[in-house]
């Protein structure tokens, strides 16, 4: 296996603080490598360091056997990077916001002019291409973005939540079009919050949390570490909740959560609970709409691996949970 | 380095220059601190006063000159990066003096353009005379990238806007005009003053600007330009240093 990343004991402290704690790991030609983890756990700050944007208070970074601080201006060659923000200059056109890329990356004029003009075709933001990126919707100028990333026909490319805040149809065509350029041979680095992203789009997902990284697997292999876990998933007419604390009580149940108009209850013997929840809505009057078993996702990992469980179920839609409940689980 | 890979980041200079220009050059802040503020400061000091054209010029190139050319830094940067376009140069294969100079460059013209209107107005409406070409053009010169270093090395200063900026600039900015014979000629101060005068870039930048104009110098040319090239380059490495210290620290 070839790396094109790695990563040895890299650390960031900011002041006392330390939001990157020794991380160790490689990323192989031709991946799309996950960096999963919730909001602070360290994962852009990771992505700076690995680009040469900040600089490490201990450990290295080497992009295609350069070391990003000592042999900066060849690793740097060899990267596009979209942060989470999308960094364009509003002012500028498409074009120019093109262009310019191209220039800082030493692009002859015909060059830049010619890939400014694929990529704008490939992004169809072509025929608005003159037009100042002030006028443009947030979808178009995260498609910019990640265009200027690819000026230099970069052999990696860093996605920092690429699909952040984004509409849907505006999702899915990043996706799509990243799925296509790692078919092409891009390696991806992939840094998400978003667990279904992370599930369909990664070959290998290394989760983070508090600076340090919990696991690093395929998405599959994740789950499988939490076989044991599994849950049913039911939906009555109405949903309140005595609902709820009424089906924490019913006997296999371990734990009990309602998820939108959905009440996912989590057992090692989903047979028994489904006896137990027609029981208990025959008993109470309950029409059930939906029933299903479930095996365990990549969310159940990450609340297993990162121990955040307790705390959104008492703060409810603070933090992860509350990002879980907007971006959707895996199913 | 290589003659093509110094080429190339001249190129890459340039381009950071360019780019500055079209986004920064008519921004509010680079107008009321670049341009307003200098001419408010001379129309304030000159009004009432019997103070012949030809001497009153000279003092207001310096003014713009300093001015102007250290106002596009702090304003470019500081918004560069709130956006996290900054970033880009950052995660760019150029060397961080690259981004750097195409900074001070944005500055350099700004400034130089700037000073060319007072001087354009002396020699067309009044009887301005340029006596030293070259005093002027390297006075002009070495002032404006010097200032413009100065601007860069103050926007590394930890901020998200060019007010955070902009405020300690103005807390030097403006001491420096009492100390560097713009208002009080150098020969008048006390030796206090001339010592500290002696220090401060801007007094030769006055000195070689009155040189060209047909005035005189107290420090002579040649120091004049000494302390101004010495002054560019500790700017240049200072701004360097403080980024780099950013980078460590964000």
């Amino acid at each position: 296996m070839e790396h094109v990343i790695e990563a040895s004991n890299l650390t960031k402290y900011y002041g006392d603080f330390c939001a990157v704690d020794h991380i160790s790991f490689n990323v192989e030609k031709g991946e799309i490598f996950g960096f999963l983890g919730p909001n602070g756990a360290g994962k852009t700050t990771t992505v700076r360091m690995l680009t040469g944007v900040s600089i490490p208070s201990d450990g290295w970074a080497k992009i295609m056997g350069y070391d990003i601080q000592k042999q900066s201006v060849e690793a740097k060659e060899l990267m596009g990077i979209v942060p989470d923000i999308s960094n364009v200059y509003t002012e500028l056109s498409a074009w120019d916001n093109l262009t310019f890329t191209g220039q800082l990356y030493g692009m002859s004029k015909s060059d830049r002019e010619e890939r400014a003009r694929e990529l704008l075709k490939m992004f169809e933001l072509y025929d608005r291409r003159n037009e100042k990126l002030e006028d443009y919707s947030r979808g178009m100028r995260r498609r910019v973005c990640i265009a200027m990333a690819l000026m230099n026909r970069s052999s990696i490319l860093f996605l920092d939540e690429p699909t952040s805040g984004l509409d849907v149809q505006s999702v899915l065509t990043i996706r799509e079009l990243i799925g296509k350029l790692n078919h092409e041979g891009l390696t991806v680095f992939l840094t998400t919050h978003n667990m279904e992203e992370a599930s369909q789009m990664c070959d290998r997902i290394a989760i983070i949390n508090h600076g340090r990284i919990a696991a690093i697997d395929t998405p599959e292999k994740l789950k499988r570490t939490t076989e044991g876990l599994q849950s049913v998933e039911v939906s009555f007419g109405a949903t309140t909740r005595d609902i709820l604390d009424g089906l924490k009580r019913l006997p296999g149940v371990e734990e009990a959560r309602k998820q939108g108009d959905k009440f996912r209850l989590y057992t090692d013997d989903p047979p028994g609970v489904l006896s137990e929840v027609w029981d208990y809505s025959n008993t109470n009057g309950l029409k059930l709409i939906t029933v299903n078993t479930l095996g365990p996702s990549l969310e159940d990992v990450f609340v297993k691996l990162t121990g955040i469980r307790e705390e959104p179920r008492k703060g409810e839609s603070k933090g992860m949970m509350g990002q879980r409940r907007g971006k959707g689980g895996i199913r | 380095m290589r003659w093509d890979r110094l080429a190339r980041e001249l190129k890459v200079a340039w381009a950071i220059a360019t780019k500055d220009m079209k986004i920064y050059y008519l921004r509010t802040p680079s107008l009321m601190f670049g341009i307003l503020f200098p001419f408010s400061m001379f129309l304030s000091f000159v009004i009432g006063r019997n103070m012949p054209i030809s001497q009153a010029i000279p003092i207001l190139v310096a003014q713009t000159v300093f001015f102007a050319a250290s106002t596009i830094g702090p304003v470019s940067i500081p918004m560069e990066r709130r956006l996290q376009t900054f970033d880009r140069f950052l995660s760019a294969p150029v060397s961080l003096l690259t981004v750097l100079l195409g900074k001070t460059i944005a500055g350099f013209i700004y400034g130089v353009g700037i000073s060319l209107i007072p001087i354009a107005m002396g020699l067309s409406f009044f009887d301005s005379q340029v006596t030293d070409l070259s005093a002027l053009a390297i006075g002009m010169a070495l002032s404006a990238f010097g200032f413009a270093a100065m601007g860069i090395m103050f926007a590394s200063l930890p901020g998200q806007g060019p007010g955070e900026v902009m405020m300690p600039l103005n807390f030097v900015r403006i001491p420096l005009l009492f100390v560097s014979g713009v208002y009080v000629p150098v020969k008048d101060l006390p030796s206090w003053g001339q010592i500290a005068s002696a220090a401060s870039p801007l007094t030769h930048t006055i000195e070689l600007i009155r040189l060209g104009l047909g005035g005189d110098s107290f420090f002579g040319l040649g120091f004049n330009v000494i302390i101004l090239t010495f002054y560019v380059i500790v700017f240049l490495l200072a701004g360097m240093r403080f980024h780099i210290l950013n980078q460590k620290r964000e």
